[in-house]
């Protein structure tokens, strides 16, 4: 499943990246790597760009570019899952830290 | 007194997370603001004496990375690597601790001796968010100072750490970036043949190799070049197959992953968030500004209340401006006995200055109210509002600020797109701009819809005009974007920062750099070219007319008995002269010489000599007309020049409406230009513009002449 596939309210995980150059590097830096939880907070007046918050972040980013974020719907509007820490726990896990 | 000891201090940061604030707070009255060599970014610099130290601080641009797909990271990067500052302060929104501790990984990695001051932790601490400083202090290998410059806390502390981290006094076990093993085994391979290369000697031989790993271009146009690069290369391509076979992913995800996971590790052991995440006040807001239905109504309304503010509030301080001059010129003039020198000094020099200064008033008061939007948060907001309209024509949301503003005057417009953060972005919406009509082409329309059509029509055609400038100019866009623009334009991932109460003294500093710069630089330049024009309009001086109107003066004060007449008469006879002198000049030659090329637009030269002087500012049009049709001094609302127009057979509906067409769209004002010039850096983008400005407006005037001419 794609970003830009999520409804308003959906809560999901990144899974990966697949675009290139300057977008990923943004993508990369603005911290949407494997494992980030974020939520659709809205989408702009006209239909795009969309908004989204991970980690005290709000990000907007164009339909064109959510097309690139590989994600795994997980969770419902409201539910009490934790945002952003699930990379940390697969690193603890896998025993990189 | 003896020479203190100099500290240079870069302030690195996220963009928005209150380093300009810092900036200010610790450096106060002692600024200076330049541009970092070869882009058109602000590099602002202060000093604070402390201590029996200057401690000098470089405010370098905000940036999220250190990659080198920005001009603002590329300045930050190239500053830290190759000017050496003594210490690079790493400006970190606290409550944002997470996500600026990006930064502060890649700042450990280029191995600068780093200072963190953790600012707005009055906000961190109202928030309820708890973060054991000493503890990340010891996980980051660099002192943390806990500051807030909006209160003015910490600021002391922070310089205290300065000075004596500088001397030596205090130290602390710097920490390395470790990442997992395949990455290290790489970094150190190419750190091994980097080390070989004695082009590179003294260089950060790790932070490039890692750097190399992430694909990074800059690093790698360094490096090509040189006989180690096949060994490199061969060993970069190792690696690549190594991590995609165990982790299906390349270095450059891998190491920006590791960041995130040190970052996460480093935030799990040292910070408390607060239970339950309260919706915040900027959730609150967003929830009306970003609304799918009010959103846009309100983004015009923020959008008309700007505009407002800089027009109505600055267009009487102008006009005072405009008075002040005036009265300025009418003070000087009877003190100067020699014509000539009079002429200069208060045509040339007062006239000049004037138009510069004029300006001012708009400029600092739009930048007063973009400023405040931009530190408050919401000009995010608006990019993602209209984005959607301005991407179709290949523009970025932040585009659509510039250009609205450009109904009122260019210039600030102009100065208005550095938001924007991407070059090719950037000149495409300074080439449009001039396409909106802006405030001084107004009393052009004016007096010509008014002159050749009645009232209901005359807005008609006005508004119709306007609408015109706007989809030429967004069409421009599309060509240039289209052509020879770079067509990638800035991805638009773009953090919508929480709201804040700006800090008066950033907002109005921020206004006062931009007078500045304007006064500074455009000043020069807009000076001269309103000197050339005036010696255009003036020179050369026929002895002719001169004699005939000291002959004819002589006739009407000796013949003509009734005061009232004879002062008629001689008015009369002066701007007669006046329109002779004006056509034997080189500005009427110029109109002369250009009349075969207008004449398919309906334009004669007189029409020809009010365009070249027009170039000094639009309004000047009309007065150029009056001077021409031998009626001295007038301005728009003048009846007897609406009525002159009127029967000149040389005139009607179809001229009029193409000389509107083509006031709007041929090159801007002189002053216009020399902003453009200074915001793009070179004059090839603006002499480019400009002949695509002046063939567009013979075109569109053109089509508009001829097929009025077959309908009205």
């Amino acid at each position: 499943m794609r970003l830009s596939e999520l409804q308003v309210g959906d809560k999901a995980e990144v899974t990966g990246l697949e675009v290139e150059g300057s977008v990923r590097r943004r993508l990369l830096d603005m911290g949407l790597i494997s494992g980030t939880r974020f939520k659709v907070l809205r989408v702009a007046p006209l239909g795009d760009p969309v908004e989204i918050f991970f980690k005290g972040m709000y990000l907007s980013l164009r339909k064109s570019e959510a097309e690139g974020v590989l994600v795994s719907k997980q969770g419902r509007i409201g539910d009490s899952l934790p945002m952003g820490r699930q990379l940390y726990r697969r690193r603890k896990q896998g025993g990189v830290l | 007194m003896t020479q203190l000891t100099e500290i240079t201090v870069a302030l690195a940061g996220n963009p928005n997370c209150g380093k300009s604030s810092l900036f200010n707070a610790l450096t106060g009255s002692h600024q200076k603001v330049g541009n970092f060599s070869g882009v058109t970014i602000e590099k602002y610099e202060g000093y604070v004496d402390f201590k029996g130290y200057r401690i000098r601080f470089v405010d370098l641009p905000g940036t999220y990375s250190l990659t080198a797909y920005s001009p603002e990271e590329l300045v930050t990067r190239h500053y830290l690597a190759m000017e050496h500052p003594d210490i690079v302060v790493n400006v970190i929104e606290g409550p944002n601790l997470e996500r600026n501790l990006l930064l502060t990984t890649q700042l450990m990695e280029m191995e600068v001796e780093l200072l963190v001051a953790l600012n707005m932790y009055d906000e961190v601490e109202a928030q309820g968010m708890e973060i054991d400083v000493k503890q990340l202090q010891q996980l980051l290998g660099c002192h943390i100072i806990p500051t807030s410059a909006k209160a003015r806390q910490g600021l002391d502390r922070l310089l205290d750490h300065i000075v004596r981290v500088y001397s030596g006094e205090i130290q602390i076990r710097k920490n390395k970036l470790a990442f997992r093993p395949e990455i290290e085994d790489a970094v150190k391979a190419v750190q091994a043949e980097i080390r070989h290369e004695p082009a590179l000697d003294g260089r950060k031989y790790r932070w490039m190799a890692l750097k190399l790993l992430e694909n990074d271009r800059e690093i790698y146009r360094e490096v090509h070049q040189s006989p180690v690069w096949l060994k490199i290369e061969r060993i970069l391509q190792q690696a690549m197959e190594t991590t995609g076979k165990l982790y299906q992913a390349d270095p450059e995800i891998l190491i920006t992953e590791d960041r995130h996971a040190l970052i996460r590790g480093a935030m799990e052991e040292c910070v408390r968030m607060p239970e339950a995440r309260k919706r915040s006040l900027t959730d609150y807001i967003d929830a009306v500004v970003l609304n799918r239905i009010i959103g846009l109504p309100v983004f015009f309304g923020v959008v008309w209340l700007i505009f407002h503010m800089t027009f109505t509030l600055g267009t009487p301080l102008m006009d005072a401006l405009d008075q002040l001059f005036t009265s300025i010129a009418l003070w000087v003039s009877p003190l100067l006995t020699n014509e000539m020198l009079r002429s200069v000094i208060v045509d040339g020099v007062i006239a000049g200055v004037g138009g510069v200064l004029v300006f001012l008033p708009n400029i600092i008061l739009l930048f007063i109210g973009l400023s405040f939007l931009e530190a408050s948060g919401y000009m995010a907001r608006a990019a993602f509002v209209v984005d959607k309209v301005m991407h179709r024509f290949g523009l970025h949301g932040k585009s659509f600020i510039p250009m609205i503003t450009g109904f009122g005057c260019s210039i600030p417009a102009i100065m208005a797109t550095r938001t924007l953060k991407s070059p090719s972005d950037r000149l495409a919406t300074i080439m449009i701009i001039p396409f909106m009509s802006c405030g001084a082409k107004l009393p052009v329309y004016v007096l010509l819809a008014g002159a050749f059509f009645p009232p209901a029509v005359a807005a008609n055609v006005m508004f119709g005009i306007y609408m015109l400038g706007v989809l030429l100019g967004l069409l421009t866009a599309l060509l240039l974007k289209s052509t020879i623009l770079e067509k990638e334009s800035e991805p638009f991932v773009m953090e919508l920062p929480p709201y804040r109460w700006p800090t008066l003294s950033s907002v109005l500093f921020q206004s006062r750099v931009k007078a500045m710069m304007y006064l500074r630089k455009a000043g020069t330049v807009i000076l001269l070219a309103v000197l050339l024009i005036w010696t255009a309009s003036n020179f050369p001086k026929s002895a002719a007319i001169e004699r005939d109107l000291a002959l004819e003066t002589a006739r009407i004060e000796a013949t003509v008995l009734d005061e009232e007449a004879k002062a008629l008469e001689l008015t009369a006879v002066e701007n007669r002269a006046s329109a002779a002198q004006l056509e034997y000049s080189m500005a009427g030659r110029t109109g002369k010489l250009i009349e075969p090329v207008i004449r398919p637009l309906g334009f004669d030269w007189r029409i020809g000599i009010a365009l070249v002087t027009g170039l000094a500012a639009k309004e000047v049009v009309v007065s150029t007309m009056g001077t021409i049709y031998s009626l001295g001094d007038v301005d728009e609302e003048d009846t007897e020049l609406k009525n002159i127009l009127k029967h000149d057979p040389a005139f009607d509906q179809a001229t009029a409406l193409s000389l509107m067409v083509f006031v709007l769209l041929y090159i801007p004002c002189v002053a216009a230009i020399g902003v453009m010039k200074k915001e793009v850096g070179s004059w090839r983008p603006v002499l480019l513009y400009s002949s695509y400005a002046l063939t567009v407006a013979w075109v569109f005037s053109f089509i508009t002449y001829n097929v009025a001419r077959l309908i009205l």
